[in-house]
């Protein structure tokens, strides 16, 4: 995490629309973001075009930015990025559904067609429910405190608490059980 | 140092649960981020990174390029709408035949010998006559109280003249 003091400057020459500034803010969130997007989506591809995505979208949006955690600010961004493009995965799943069903019926195909192997810990992340996977890893990349990230996610410090723990430990008992596939 | 290195894990799960069970979940949430920090996430790849800054790079010129638009845009709309609003106005003038005045002219609203007088029953002719009426009023009245006259015919002559007097004194 950046100290806040040394990230002023960089913030505020965002603002004034310096492409320097933009570049520092770049090389010190770049890998947090990616990590938190691989881990959500396990696609390396998918994870370019939404760090891609949430810089592109940092340049329109930086002027709303009012102070307090940038960090926050930022995978609150990410997050909503996320969202959206689990939304619009949905909807293309569905139109591809919708086609399979009338031209190929008998056939069924496994949507990951990714040749790229998963770690461990990826393969068992994907064992957690959406919610749960993407709290773990908005804990574990923006290193935000239980309080900010209740705060960001609208809800009481004590659910974060206990949906946090539940996924975690859920998570490490994965971990030590099940054998890498 | 992060915020989450300044919270206490087992300080918090205190205000929901018991001491040990609030040593529990902080200790199996230290373990399982533990194994977080052994499973990194593969790193974003640096032709990535320069394809982004370059992507950013264009959208502040365009931002730049859209705002400078803007900015002209509102000058000519604010520009044309002043131009029209001139040439309205003079078109409305024109067709007017608006003649400015030269010169403001002063009039009294009472004549000057009125407003200078020293004896205003003289020099003003509609109260000298109105007196003089008075006057024959007077010497009337005075002969009906003495007895010279006949009264009743007197009497109504007097009333008429009054009437009339009345009604011209108030249209001036």
């Amino acid at each position: 995490m950046a100290k806040s003091e040394d990230l002023a400057p960089i913030i505020i020459g965002c603002k004034k629309g310096d492409p320097q500034c933009f570049s520092k803010l770049i090389d010190v969130y770049a890998s947090r973001c990616y990590g938190f997007f691989y881990r959500l989506t396990g696609n390396r591809t998918t994870s370019d075009d939404l760090l891609s995505e949430l810089f592109v979208r940092l340049v329109e949006k930086i002027g709303s930015f009012k102070g307090g955690s940038f960090d926050s600010w930022l995978f609150k961004t990410a997050s909503n990025i996320f969202a959206d493009y689990l939304r619009d995965r949905q909807r293309q799943d569905k139109k591809i559904q919708a086609q399979k069903s009338i031209l190929q019926p008998e056939q069924t195909e496994n949507r990951h067609q990714e040749n790229e192997p998963l770690d461990k810990l990826q393969v068992q992340l994907g064992r957690l429910d959406g919610d749960t996977r993407q709290l773990i890893m908005l804990r574990f990349y923006s290193q935000l405190s239980f309080k900010e990230i209740a705060r960001m996610r609208s809800e009481p410090i004590g659910t974060t608490l206990s949906k946090l723990h539940r996924g975690l430990k859920k998570l490490r008992d994965l971990m030590e059980q099940q054998p890498y596939e | 140092m992060n915020n989450q290195d300044k919270e206490n894990l087992r300080q918090m799960f205190e205000i929901f649960v018991n001491s040990d069970q609030a040593e529990e979940a902080a200790e199996d949430i230290r373990r399982a981020e533990q194994i977080l920090d052994e499973y990194p996430a593969p790193e974003p790849d640096s032709r990535l990174l320069a394809r982004i800054k370059a992507e950013v790079t264009a959208g502040l010129q365009q931002s730049k390029a859209g705002i400078h638009r803007r900015m002209v845009y509102k000058i000519a709309v604010a520009a044309a709408a002043a131009v029209v609003i001139l040439a309205a106005v003079s078109v409305k003038l024109f067709e007017k035949g608006v003649v400015v005045p030269q010169k403001f002219t002063y009039t009294p609203a009472i004549p000057r010998t009125i407003w200078e007088s020293k004896l205003l029953a003289d020099d003003d002719e509609n109260l000298a006559s109105l007196t003089a009426e008075f006057e024959d009023i007077e010497s009337e009245v005075l002969a009906v109280h003495s007895g010279k006259t006949n009264g009743n015919s007197n009497m109504a002559e007097l009333e008429i003249e009054l009437t009339e007097i009345d009604s011209d004194f108030w249209k001036g």
